[in-house]
């Protein structure tokens, strides 16, 4: 199968550069699969489950926040929260879990404490999910 | 003679343990400072890309395909300041605010209303002495500030600038030139003044949603990226600063005991000389 170039970077540090011969990601409008020879193409990520396959080897991602962009055959995922599912822990995305949901059912906290709660519960299950 | 003997060596004293807490608070600075560049360098290669890539965007879209694109008149404009939760750092805290009062005081000339969000404590207070708008309170502590508080608090901001509440935004920060020096810098976010001429794409770009929507999703992760990047920088500053300003402190107490000591010398042979005198003359008579 033919490669592309693809690169991961997140706010901790470049994540991967390297080749890969297919990527599929969570985009605002959906799922989308990018394989080599790609026409130029750009979308803002979403929450979910990111799947790459380097040299036949296919691997589960947890993928939050962020852009994808593929110019001139490079493709560059620039995301806020990129994990693979044997790097996450679940315990902790748990435990993250319960912690957003009772401070979302206390609702004594402002309108601003809520929406980042909500957030923090959506990347707990979104965690969740792919390292099952 | 015996008196000030006394007070000289009190003073040694306490000069002493001033310089060991300078001492300390230096050495915690360094260790933190160890790890903060750490995080500087991993996470520059992020807004690095995230910049690029959002110029390539800005080259490729017109000005009407978002108004985050569209510069309009400044009635209100917004300013992010990043400093430090404690003083004792130099002019770290000092020279940030000033920049950004300066700032201020040039809109306030020319009738545009500012607001302002500090972070940290030290921008907080300074702010709130002054009178200023406060946007929010929330980000009163630098240091406990992640990821995630930077990215809702971009949101928020772009949210509040489609909205037209704030025609601007500006954002203060320290730049980490060196060690040595750490210089206050400022740069307007919002609307994006991007260097679009560097931009490599002028060529269509294959969107699956729209130019605009598209723009608001990007641009807050955007804002949020720089402000992150920004906020390592200040913290690496914060620590450098205060490392430098601490082991001037330490060198200045050094210096003080020398002459103390010195002082404290010359005292003890006066009163034992005077006892010399006074026994020879007793001696005499």
């Amino acid at each position: 199968m033919k490669s592309f170039r693809l690169e991961i970077v997140t706010p901790d540090g470049q994540f991967y550069s390297g080749d890969a011969e297919y990527l599929s990601l969570r985009t605002i409008s959906g799922e989308v699969g990018i394989m080599a020879g790609h026409t130029d193409y750009l979308n803002a990520l979403g929450m979910g489950e990111a799947r790459v396959t380097i040299n036949g080897e296919t691997r589960r991602a947890a993928c939050i926040g962020g852009m994808v962009s593929v110019a001139d055959g490079r493709v560059t995922v620039v995301a806020t929260t990129f994990e693979w599912a044997d790097m996450i822990d679940l315990e902790r995305a748990k435990n993250a879990e319960q912690r957003a949901r009772e401070a979302l059912g206390a609702a004594n906290a402002d309108k601003a404490e809520q929406k980042l709660n909500e957030a923090r519960l959506k990347r707990a299950l979104v965690r969740q999910s792919v390292a099952k | 003679m015996a008196g000030s003997m006394k007070a000289i060596k009190l003073r040694i004293k306490s000069v002493k343990g001033t310089s060991q807490i300078t001492r300390a608070m230096e050495l915690v600075a360094s260790s933190k400072l160890v790890r903060a560049k750490e995080r500087v360098q991993k996470s520059r290669p992020y807004y690095e890309t995230l910049y690029a890539t959002l110029r390539d965007i800005v080259a490729g879209a017109d000005e009407f395909s978002s108004p985050f694109l569209t510069a309009r008149p400044v009635k209100r404009a917004a300013y992010i300041v990043i400093a430090g939760d404690r003083g004792l750092a130099g002019g770290y805290n000092a020279n940030v605010l000033r920049l950004a009062e300066e700032l201020i005081k040039k809109d306030s000339a020319d009738g545009i209303d500012a607001v302002t969000l500090p972070i940290g404590k030290k921008a907080l207070e300074f702010f709130d002495k002054r009178g200023r708008q406060i946007y929010s309170r929330a980000f009163s502590q630098a240091e406990a500030l992640r990821v995630g508080g930077c990215f809702s608090m971009a949101k928020d901001m772009c949210g509040a600038y489609l909205k037209g509440e704030i025609d601007r935004l500006t954002l203060c920060y320290t730049h980490f030139d060196s060690m040595l020096s750490q210089s206050p810098r400022f740069v307007e976010l919002l609307p994006l003044t991007l260097d679009a001429e560097q931009g490599a794409h002028s060529r269509g770009q294959l969107y699956d949603t729209d130019a605009r929507s598209l723009f608001a999703a990007i641009v807050p992760e955007y804002v949020g990226g720089i402000l992150y990047g920004a906020l390592c920088e200040s913290v690496v500053s914060e620590q450098g600063a205060r490392r430098a300003a601490m082991e001037a402190a330490g060198k200045n107490a050094q210096e003080m005991i020398e002459q103390l000591n010195l002082k404290y010398n010359r005292a003890r042979q006066g009163a034992i000389t005077q006892e010399i005198t006074e026994i020879v003359a007793g001696a005499e008579s």
